[in-house]
């Protein structure tokens, strides 16, 4: 009992280290001086120095500001559009069948099993005819096929835990399907609506492929990170990565609080 | 403020399984109607369609004279209170009473006094500010009969309300329904498969079997004048015990007759298979030519005796439909 206890505590130590590695390298190079990370051939893996050079320069540099401010603005697009999207998906499939509506999914994520290349060219073509290229909403747009197959997934979950009889007795007491939505059902799809929204964000803030081939001249972040670092920047790179993972961070963990199994299953007896 | 019902050759099946066939059932005002039937015959799917939340295939829903069949829920001014009671779990107790006078567009004081009233009838006045998922089984009921009449709706629908909650709550919760609706003078139609709940809430009870009102009338009508074979085996403790006609001088008919219609005598021969004791009566369940039977005795018998009786009143059934109801030289106006 106990042994077992110590070595799920083991466990759970040696994944956070796997998981937590790379943030903690991306922290080392960003406060390192360049002489102990990038210039030795075996960098070291323990702090010895701190600097604030990178920051300095990565802070004085500008050029990245507005990548990042469009990255964030095509991030909350592609977040509401999902939502937008997907809960009403997810209430249409949880009126049909799941005989029918579990196909459904499937299909969405057909889109999916293409790799991103194959599918991003010929969106781009119809895309530059659209005025969509180069276009903060062509991006989005373009991520919501990443996005949407998961996110109905996810709400359809949601609206599939609410006991039916509970939107019944919204009608039966006079609610119309707006307020129907806006006094209850949306209160109690709260959480699955706040992974939507996490997911969606934080998948369009790391997509890359449709990215910088819909809209290779006005990039997003990571396509023009890429470009510092493959032009040999990336100290400063680095440092401005944490920069903006910080508010990421923060992000989750605010959020983290709603994300708690609780709220789905209180009120209704089986 | 009550209203009466009808309901005209109402129509609803599933893919190919037809669960309502031409149905039809007249409710009047001011009467407390049970609906009861077996599990599985669709006496929810009956409540479900009355109220809209699933649509009829045919037939008409009349409420006070007015055909209310194709206006949605929130039109129907119909309520209805789920098995679960379906509270709202992201409101309070206030909350919940509230919504349907807030979804009726009304101001907020005119809302506080209602509620207010409509909790006091129920006795939940000290639990109002609660979260609904922290109140018990007979609270939660209570929520959700004064969620229902706080709008003043024509019609009550209730749906077993009383099944998720313990012994002792449900006998309380049961006369207090009772009261209630005498008190309110409010159209009630409840449905429930308690045989008990049935005969103590009624004023009349809709027997529900394959699709049609099989029977209605006060349980005691139910229970002494079974208009087929089929109520006479579903309602009752036991169910009513059929022999074949020719025991009595009633050649292809059936008699049938209840366990406590019984005396001594010698006019139907039967043998023991088992005996159940019941609070100083013996229950003998025993064979009579084809048919088992069960009769009532303060006589002690052991298993594989021959046991003999009198009726004192029964009831012929010709293919399975009350014929004629006879009263023996035995019966007494107080049975025992």
């Amino acid at each position: 009992m106990k042994n077992s206890n110590i070595l799920s505590y083991i466990l759970a130590i040696i994944l956070a280290i796997i998981f937590i590695y790379p943030l903690y390298i991306l922290i080392l190079i960003a406060f390192e001086p360049v002489s102990l990370t990038f210039d030795r051939l075996y960098p070291y893996q323990l702090p010895f120095d701190f600097t604030l050079v990178n920051f300095e320069s990565s802070i004085k540099d500008l050029s990245l500001i507005t990548p990042v401010l469009r990255s964030v603005v095509v991030a909350f697009i592609v977040a509401i559009l999902a939502i937008v999207l997907s809960t009403s998906a997810g209430y249409g499939l949880n009126k049909i069948s799941s005989k029918f509506s579990n196909k459904i999914i499937v299909l969405m994520f057909f889109a999916n099993m293409l790799p991103a290349i194959v599918i991003a060219i010929p969106i781009s073509v119809y895309f530059i005819k659209l005025g969509l290229y180069d276009n903060v909403f062509g991006i989005a747009l373009a991520q919501e096929l990443v996005v949407l197959p998961i996110s109905t997934f996810i709400m359809l979950g949601g609206f599939r835990a609410l006991p039916v009889d509970i939107e019944n007795q919204t009608n039966i007491d006079g609610a119309n399907l707006l307020s129907s939505f806006r006094y209850v059902l949306v209160p109690l799809i709260r959480v699955p609506l706040i992974i939507t929204f996490l997911l969606a964000w934080m998948t369009s803030w790391d997509e890359f492929t449709y990215a910088i081939i819909i809209s290779p001249l006005a990039p997003t972040f990571p396509v023009s990170l890429y470009d510092y670092v493959s032009r040999g920047d990336p100290f400063i790179s680095s440092s401005f990565a944490l920069l903006v993972t910080i508010p990421v961070i923060v992000i989750v963990v605010f959020l983290q609080k709603y994300l708690k199994g609780e709220y789905l299953t209180g009120g209704m007896k089986a | 403020m009550t209203y009466k019902m009808e309901l005209i050759n109402l129509k609803k099946s599933y893919n190919s399984v037809k669960v309502l066939k031409n149905l039809n059932l007249n409710v009047n005002e001011g009467e407390f109607l049970v609906i009861l039937g077996p599990s599985g015959e669709g006496k929810s799917t009956l409540l479900r369609t009355i109220v809209g939340i699933e649509q009829l295939d045919g037939g008409k829903v009349m409420v006070d004279g007015k055909d209310v069949t194709n206006r949605p829920p929130n039109k129907k001014n119909i309520a209805m209170v789920f098995q679960n009671y379906a509270l709202y779990p992201n409101m309070t107790v206030y909350e919940n009473i509230a919504f349907p006078l807030k979804m009726a567009g009304m101001n907020k004081t005119e809302i506080k006094t209602k509620v207010n009233d409509v909790a006091k009838l129920l006795k939940i006045e000290d639990v109002l500010d609660k979260n609904a998922t922290r109140l018990s089984g007979g609270q939660k009921q209570r929520v959700a009969i004064a969620r229902a009449l706080v709008r003043k709706p024509a019609l009550f629908l209730l749906d077993e309300p009383l099944s998720n909650l313990d012994a002792r709550v449900r006998y309380t919760s049961r006369q207090e329904l009772k009261r209630l609706q005498k008190e309110l003078n409010y159209t009630f139609i409840y449905v429930t498969h308690d045989q008990l709940e049935a005969s103590n809430l009624a004023d009349r009870v809709a027997v529900l079997h394959d699709g049609v009102i099989e029977q209605i009338g006060t349980y005691n009508d139910l229970y002494e004048k079974p208009a087929t074979k089929w109520v006479g085996d579903f309602i009752g403790a036991y169910p009513m015990n059929f022999i074949d006609g020719n025991v009595l001088n009633y050649p292809d008919k059936i008699i049938g007759f209840r366990s406590v219609w019984t005396t001594n005598g010698d006019t139907i021969k039967a043998k023991i298979n088992l005996i159940e004791n019941s609070e100083g009566n013996y229950y003998v369940h025993c064979t009579s030519g084809e048919s088992n039977i069960v009769i009532k005795t303060k006589d002690q018998y052991s298993v594989g005796d021959d046991i003999s009786f009198d009726l004192t009143r029964f009831n012929i059934y010709n293919n399975g439909v009350l014929e004629d109801v006879k009263l023996t030289e035995y019966y007494k106006s107080e049975p025992s």
